[in-house]
């Protein structure tokens, strides 16, 4: 193996560093004994014990898990469904089209989203609350779970599905038996991902929010405008280390299922 | 005369096709895979369709197991039209050319698939997925993912489950592609075998001439989404209907020539690449003048360093190549007017007496029944 030149390890360093102090920081600083945020007072899990206590934050968490649970189940259904129709159809008129279609919520900055779902809200009188964010996090985060099913289709045999039909399984039958099982790992790396975009959004959920739905990120930008506590610290490590745990283990079980195709 | 007939039930007016293929027409679009075509199999036929690639013949094998809708036509299954049956519900099974194992189930599972499907008692499936895994000797597999065989073992996991439902047809998309040469051959026989212990009606789809040769009862040479020739492999072989099938199957040397007419011998034929007259025994009905074809098998090409006593059907050259095949050798022979011919020869003796080498000038010589006139 080659050797790392020094100008390779100090890029890397540099780099990681750029990325992660500031990640690390907040994690270390959430174990602060002292009230004073820049100033380290000794180790502690004081604010964590404090956070318990809080009811607003805590309120604020369980509408967060609320909404990713829901919107990220929906938005893996529909786009599960969006990833084979894609793949399924082959090439017609306007694929191009239907599939950048699909895709352009993506690049979409977020606050074009968040407006205009906010602005068909108010045009259909629909009260905003955990019911609006919920269809706006569906709304986004389903297209990449259309991305991950469509990669995985793209390495799917089609003849498998035949041979199902062959030996006699009905066409819905197969997709439960046969296709579902086997796109299952794609199916679930889907689901997380959406869950941790739902976690972490704050953007689409200020506009789509109503009284009663404050999320988790919206509480925390709150508290931020009155000044940074440990508090804060804490529970942004704690939303740091599950969406981690999402992230990571979307990926392992993504890695399983390319050494199974293999 | 009997015998033959139930050998070969296509010769017998009486005996009912057991698939009938009715001005079948496929197209995608503008295109057209398969045009028109007409084709009945008997029961217990090993029926191969033979072709270059494109040329319909997978086409037709999913048309049969009902994944392709027909455009025009029909195909009926003993007598009963099935044009329209979706494939879950045809009695028919085939196994793919990937396999298309399901990974996420053991061989016994995947083998059990389709007798679960139709709901049989547990204890019969059980039986059954154990014969077959007797048949194709996988008994010790039963437990093993699919991901954990080998080529020829998915392969024989492949059949095995084609075949659990007992289908009376069973569609073979290029079974043995993916196989290395020597399990090839193999597993050839073993087709063969299960075929006539199971009796059940096979349709194989190949691009590879010389494995439709061996397992076939009778093949159907396709090009362009038709029907060229249809016939038992020795009529395939020794009787093609025109050049193309000729030149697809096998080795063969084509002379083109002008119809002089017919003589004691047979037809006449004045080419221009030899000297003296060349003659078939098989008699056509051609005008003089006409162009035609003499094609001649290399190993029907007698080559030696001697002039042959007959008169006619000699072409002289020098070999240009030798393939040593060790069982035979193949001469690459050019001809005066710079055309290459093929001749055959079995190594008979193991020091050559009247050996052949590069640069020998060499006499060809086939006797006037070994070649075929072909018009076309």
């Amino acid at each position: 193996m080659k050797k790392f030149g020094n100008f390779n390890i100090a890029a890397l360093v540099i780099g990681f560093s750029f990325l992660y102090i500031p990640i690390i920081l907040l994690i270390l600083f959430s174990f602060n004994e002292s009230r004073l945020v820049t100033v380290w007072g000794g180790f502690s899990t004081k604010w964590y014990s404090e956070l318990m206590q809080n009811q607003g934050i805590k309120d604020a968490a369980w509408v967060t898990i609320k909404v990713a649970f829901v919107s990220s189940t929906m938005a893996t259904i529909l786009g599960t469904i969006a990833g084979l129709v894609m793949t399924r159809f082959g090439s017609f008129k306007g694929r191009t089209l239907f599939s950048g279609m699909i895709y352009a919520p993506m690049v979409m900055p977020e606050v074009i989203i968040g407006l205009s779902t906010l602005l068909m809200f108010v045009a259909l009188a629909v009260d905003r609350g955990v019911f609006t964010v919920t269809l706006a996090h569906i709304t986004f985060s389903m297209c990449y779970v259309a991305v991950v099913i469509q990669s995985r289709m793209s390495s799917y045999d089609d003849s498998i599905t035949e041979a199902a039909l062959d030996l006699g399984c009905t066409p819905f039958r197969t997709f439960i038996l046969i296709t579902l099982p086997i796109i299952l790992p794609a199916v679930i790396s889907g689901w997380l991902l959406s869950f941790t975009l739902s976690l972490d959004d704050l953007v689409i959920a200020s506009f789509t929010s109503g009284p009663g739905s404050t999320t988790l990120p919206m509480k925390i930008y709150s508290m931020v405008r009155l000044g940074v506590t440990p508090e804060i610290n804490a529970v942004s490590t704690i939303l740091v280390g599950l969406v981690t745990l999402g992230v990571v283990t979307a990926s392992i079980i993504g890695r399983r299922q390319k050494q199974q195709t293999i | 005369m009997s015998e033959l007939h139930s050998v070969n039930p296509w010769l017998d007016p009486s005996q009912k096709p057991y698939i009938q293929i009715e001005n079948v027409t496929k197209k995608f679009g503008d295109f057209t895979a398969i045009d028109n075509l007409n084709l009945d199999i008997y029961k217990n036929e090993f029926f191969s369709l033979l072709g270059p690639s494109g040329c319909g013949k997978t086409t037709l094998l999913r048309m049969l197991a009902g994944f392709e809708k027909v455009t025009n036509g029909r195909i009926l299954l003993d007598g009963e039209d099935i044009s329209e049956i979706p494939p879950h519900l045809r009695p028919i099974n085939m196994m793919f050319q990937s396999y298309a194992l399901f990974p996420h189930m053991t061989v016994e599972k995947n083998i059990a698939f389709g007798l679960k499907q139709d709901n049989l008692p547990p204890n019969e499936i059980n039986q059954r997925v154990e014969e077959m895994l007797q048949l194709v000797e996988l008994t010790d597999f039963a437990k093993r993912k699919p991901n954990q065989l080998s080529g020829g073992q998915s392969q024989r996991v492949a059949l095995a489950r084609s075949l659990a439902k007992r289908p009376k047809l069973l569609l073979l998309d290029e079974p043995l592609g993916a196989l290395d040469k020597r399990l090839r051959e193999q597993t050839q026989f073993e087709l063969m075998d299960i075929q006539e212990k199971l009796e059940v009606t096979f349709v194989i789809v190949t691009h590879d001439q010389e494995e439709a040769m061996t397992v076939s009862s009778r093949i159907g040479v396709m090009d362009s989404g038709n029907l060229i020739q249809v016939a038992t492999p020795t009529e395939i072989y020794e009787a093609p209907v025109n050049k193309d099938v000729a030149d697809f199957i096998g080795d063969v040397n084509i002379l083109r020539g002008i119809y002089k007419g017919q003589n004691d011998v047979g037809t006449q034929l004045h080419s221009d690449d030899s000297d003296s007259i060349v003659f078939a025994t098989q008699e056509v009905g051609a005008s003089t003048g006409d162009e035609m074809w003499f094609a001649i098998r290399p190993e029907k090409l007698e080559i030696s360093k001697k002039k042959p006593t007959d008169q006619y059907n000699i072409l002289n050259g020098r070999i240009e190549d030798i393939a040593y095949g060790g069982s035979f050798s193949t001469y690459h022979v050019r001809l005066d007017n710079g055309r290459i011919l093929k001749a055959i020869r079995a190594n008979r003796v193991r020091t050559e007496e009247h050996h052949l080498t590069w640069e020998d000038e060499v006499y060809l010589h086939w006797a006037p029944h070994s070649a075929v006139v072909l018009l076309s």
